[in-house]
């Protein structure tokens, strides 16, 4: 690939605080940063800041409604919420199951797209298309496919004799994991597209270099191409669990988070908590708890893999 | 474009037929959705209601595409969501470029700091921003205005394209400028003359995608614009959804397909580029 | 540097703090009539066709008649509106004249969004309805914060040459019983057809509003202070039951069709695989705009219970917002829109009964020649107010609770017993 990371030489590091030819350079970053820097400060970190305090607030929907600090109220009343916990499970489970379901598709594709195959190209576009594809659009789409007496699964299933009057997104058993399908639809070009580039930058003379001494495919792929994918591999499947544990549109459409609360990620039920019932306080009470939590998971699979890749 | 492609050797003879069984799998199941959704958009709603609806349409009918433009407001929707889109990638490239080369060039602890918040900004959801964000754009009177939409999209999209751009920026090696600055050319020229040419595939790639994850927003969308007047098309759509119900199947594929198609069209455009960039960025941390 | 940074962030949260401070500083406007022409925002909701040009054309008439008072019309939706709204009160940007359901405005004016219209509304409005309707309109402070317009009753649509073809005869009369209906929809049910296809994805409103007919009105409203308490026994779950018999028992109601919307369970009606077909009226429009040819249907005589064929009406809604400059004018184009010929026009493009009587007098008159349209103006003769409309909480109670516990009891996962816990629990655990 004639891209930047195949570049033979690599740019000399300028030395610290001195820009391409000296100066002082220290200054002019920061007026070069500063267009970017201001808007930034004041429509991201300001309201990021405001909402992690509002968390602390009783702020409620309601003409000339006050607003008091309330400690840690929120909190001990999302202690006993049951409905969040459903729907922070229903998070989780959405959240790993889609990642870790899309990157072994993701990860069979890309190795089939690095092999010389007819047709690559097709196989390659078609899998950028659900990138580009707006969620709504996805979601409409998916809707249609899963209607449950016209869209085109239930009538594969009638032609297989099996049952085909199957409601995939209104029935209580199959809502969730229709969901998590539409989710890895959406969500694969990312995780291929990645992958495969990071295959491509796998070394050939290591392949070569285990083949003689007698590895077979399988051994191959466990001890020379996983190991050099590795970095790609953590760094795509920490952005995915985050992505797809804050994601929104896709699910709002296809269910609004029904039947039953049964697709109700914590995304939406935050959102429903803020601008169906006006509870704007909790409703960023809810938004820290679920950044502590994902931050968690991130530390720990991280500290996971830097420990493993140490020893 | 030249893949290195790795090594295939040795392999068993019933490897091949398996893996390009594999494959076609992946392309039903990646291509299926939009072909039905082409083939739904073309027949007409007799069609499909009647019993036995075979996959392809008897015939081609365009009709649903008329009708769609017509009773979903496909037309208005299209300009805001334009208006939005092509406002917020002009002020993302302009504000973004000069930022990517500080980041890149200068080494500075904004840069450390620039890397902690594009992390950081994927992590935090969107409603910890969102009702704050509401309030603020509500005190300078922008909530339920286009413009307060542009704002969320820049701050929102800005991450992502210095992310690229810096990458873009890192590879353009810095021989070049001393090279230009020995030459006795000010530095401004230098920039302009030789590291923005060269820069040029990357910042046409950054804008375009900056276009289309405006173009296909909807969480901000959804909670800054009420007036049905000002909605952006994924907006118009997911309402045309709710209130048609599956009754007009044609028209809603056909109207799910017209709004695909810039961003689509965008995409395989940029889509090998993209691909580098974010790999750059990545690489080049 | 650290200090510095933490100093930074320091600023930031004071600054925060205050802004804050600010979430709700604005004062309402002190009401009354602004002098000089004025500008007022009307959303309507209306979505078929024939009701937005009827809409459109009232409007148009209206800003001929008046220069001084312009109505500025902006085409809203049903799906979302209740999110909107929440939005839009809260960002100052509401429209001035609101269209809405009863059911779902009483939350609004509790949070003092809705102007009091009593003051301004004119003798002849207040007097085209009857004081039933005008109680589910009413705060329990008195304030009357809407004016009721179309009401939607549920009713019962049939397919006659499905009944011809089972040799079954179309139910006549004043009143079809619940029994009745059952019994009717398992003799139509043979050969993979069923005898009722129902969308009932959103099944509480349905079920709110259908268990009056058995006297089941699931709640108490609280006196001044006092909370709103649920009691849900045998004539508030008379309704669900009866359908989870007709769905699992008989498998005489599709089960598939409960778990689908309205929309969605039509087409099964028009291809003749549901011999009925139960919904809100206004599913009349999508009925004739979309049946083939040759499609003979008609509307069955109201549902009753053991009430009799009562059931709650929910009526939409015109108000005004309470930050609106001029809620006099606002209310004189209510009264406009109130008119007798106006709602008749606009009831009969959304197949819907008006709530003021002069106006239903009129389109009985219009749709006289229309069989189907009397006994769905029958059905409005026993339309009664229902506590649940009074009930603040309701629209929170009916997303997280009742239309997931319904929906569970429909799709036969839960029991008549944990229905019961559930509704009533979730009603207490609200804050």
């Amino acid at each position: 690939m004639t891209t930047a990371t195949s570049r033979p030489v690599r740019p000399r590091r300028p030395p610290r605080g001195v820009g391409g030819f000296g100066g002082n350079g220290g200054r002019d970053a920061w007026l070069l940063v500063l267009p970017a820097l201001i808007p930034v400060v004041l429509f991201s970190v300001y309201p990021l800041v405001q909402g992690i305090l509002l968390g602390f607030t009783d702020a409620q929907a309601g003409l000339n409604q006050p607003v008091d600090f309330n400690g840690v109220d929120n909190y001990t009343r999302l202690l006993d919420h049951d409905l969040f916990w459903k729907s922070f499970r229903i998070g989780l489970i959405w959240a790993f199951s889609v990642t870790i379901l899309q990157f072994l598709a993701s990860l069979g594709l890309a190795l089939l797209l690095n092999l010389n195959l007819r047709l690559r190209w097709l196989a390659r576009t078609l899998a950028l298309v659900p990138w580009a594809m707006p969620p709504v659009i996805i979601a409409i789409m998916w809707k249609l496919m899963l209607n449950p007496s016209y869209g085109p699964i239930n009538e594969l299933m009638r032609t297989l004799g099996l049952p085909g009057d199957i409601n995939w997104l209104g029935d209580f058993s199959t809502a969730l994991p229709a969901v998590i399908v539409v989710g890895i639809w959406a969500g694969m070009p990312q995780t291929t597209i990645t992958l495969l580039a990071g295959l491509q930058n796998v070394r050939g003379e290591l392949h070569e270099a285990a083949a003689i001494d007698g590895a077979g495919t399988w051994q191959r792929f466990w001890h020379v191409t996983l190991p050099a994918l590795r970095p790609v591999i953590v760094a795509i499947t920490s952005l995915d669990l985050i992505w797809n544990f804050n994601s929104f549109a896709l699910v709002y459409v296809l269910t609004a988070g029904g039947p039953g609360g049964q697709t109700m990620l914590p995304m939406l039920f935050a959102y429903n908590e803020a601008f169906r019932y006006g509870n704007f306080g909790y409703a960023a009470a809810l938004g820290n708890v679920m950044v502590v939590v994902i931050a968690a998971f991130l530390v720990l699979y991280l500290r996971g893999q830097a420990r493993s890749r140490d020893s | 474009m030249t893949p290195t492609v790795a090594p295939v050797r040795r392999t068993r003879p019933f490897a091949r037929p398996l893996q390009y069984l594999a494959l076609a799998a992946y392309m039903v199941f990646l291509g299926f959705p939009l072909v039905f959704l082409l083939s739904t958009s073309m027949k007409t709603a007799q069609e499909l209601r009647s019993p036995d609806n075979s996959f392809l349409p008897d015939r081609l009918s365009w009709d649903n595409f008329g009708d769609a433009i017509e009773k979903a407001n496909l037309v208005q929707a299209a300009g805001n969501s334009l208006y939005v889109a092509t406002l917020t990638t002009v002020i993302v490239t302009l504000v973004s470029l000069p930022a990517a080369y500080a980041m890149a060039r200068f080494r500075t602890r904004l840069r450390g700091a620039a890397t902690i918040w594009i992390l950081l900004s994927q992590v935090f959801p969107f409603i910890l921003i969102i009702v704050p964000l509401f309030l603020v754009l509500k005190q300078i009177g922008l909530v339920d205005d286009p413009h307060g939409l542009v704002i969320a999209y820049t701050v929102w999209s800005l991450p992502f394209a210095l992310w690229m751009l810096r990458g873009y920026v890192a590879a353009v090696p810095v021989d070049l400028e001393e090279a230009g600055a020995i030459d006795g050319a000010s530095r401004l020229r230098v920039l302009r003359s030789i590291v923005l040419p060269l820069l040029a595939p990357g910042l046409v790639a950054t804008s375009l995608f900056t276009f289309i994850s405006s173009w296909n927003e909807f969480f901000f969308a959804l909670v800054l614009i009420q007036d049905p007047d000002l909605q952006t098309l994924p907006l118009t759509l997911a309402r045309f959804v709710g209130a048609e119900g599956q009754v007009q199947m044609g028209q809603l594929a056909a109207a799910s397909l017209l709004a695909t198609i810039p961003s689509l069209a965008f995409f395989l455009l940029i889509q090998r580029r993209l691909t580098s960039g974010l790999m750059s960025g990545a690489v080049k941390g | 540097m650290k200090r510095k940074a933490l100093l930074g962030i320091g600023a930031v949260a004071v600054v925060a703090l205050v802004g804050g401070c600010a979430f709700n500083s604005e004062q309402a406007d002190s009401g009354g009539a602004a002098d000089g022409p004025v500008t007022l925002t009307f959303q309507s909701l209306a979505y078929q066709d024939s009701t937005v040009a009827a809409t459109k054309e009232i409007v148009d008439t209206w800003n001929a008649e008046h220069p001084d008072i312009t109505i500025e019309l902006t085409q809203g939706s049903w799906d979302g509106v209740h999110d909107q709204l929440v939005t839009q009160f809260q960002g100052g940007t509401a429209p001035d004249i609101i269209h809405n359901e009863s059911s779902d405005i009483m939350g609004f004016a509790e949070q003092g969004y809705l102007a009091d219209l009593g003051q301004y509304l004119s003798e002849d409005t207040t007097n085209a309805v009857s004081d039933e309707v005008w109680d589910t309109v009413t705060t329990r402070d008195g304030e009357v914060v809407a004016a009721p317009t179309l009401i939607q009753t549920y009713v019962v649509f049939a397919n006659t040459d499905a009944f011809a073809a089972a040799g079954v005869e179309v139910p006549s009369g004043d009143q079809l019983s619940w029994d009745d209906l059952q019994a009717t929809a398992k003799q139509l049910t043979r050969d993979g057809k069923f005898g009722v296809g129902w969308g009932l994805r959103q099944p509480t409103a349905a079920v709110m509003n259908t268990a009056l007919g058995f006297g089941g009105t699931y709640f108490d409203i609280g006196e001044g202070d006092e909370a709103d308490t649920i009691h849900v026994g045998d004539a508030e779950l008379a309704v669900p039951e009866r359908i989870h018999a007709m769905a699992h028992e008989d498998r005489s109601l599709d089960p598939v069709s409960l778990t689908q919307s309205g929309s969605d369970v039509l087409p099964g009606f028009l291809s003749g695989k549901y011999a009925m077909y139960v919904g809100g009226n206004y599913l009349a429009q999508q009925i004739t705009e979309s049946a083939p040819e040759g499609f003979n249907w008609t509307v069955l005589p109201p549902l009753a219970g053991t009430e009799g064929p009562v059931q709650a009406a929910n009526p939409q809604t015109m108000s005004v917002s309470a930050r609106s400059e001029a809620p006099e004018q606002a209310a004189e184009f209510i009264d406009y829109f109130m008119s007798p010929e106006n709602q008749a026009k606009l009831a009969q493009g959304d197949w819907l009964i008006p709530a003021s009587s002069p106006a239903r007098d009129e389109l009985a008159e219009q749709t006289k020649d229309t069989p189907v349209w009397q006994p769905m103006l029958a059905s409005a003769e026993n339309l009664s107010g229902a506590p649940f409309q009074q009930a603040s909480k309701y629209p929170q109670w009916k997303d997280q609770y009742a239309t997931p516990a319904l929906q569970q009891y429909f799709a036969d996962s839960i029991g008549l017993g944990d229905l019961r816990t559930k509704l009533t629990d979730g009603w207490n655990s609200i804050e």
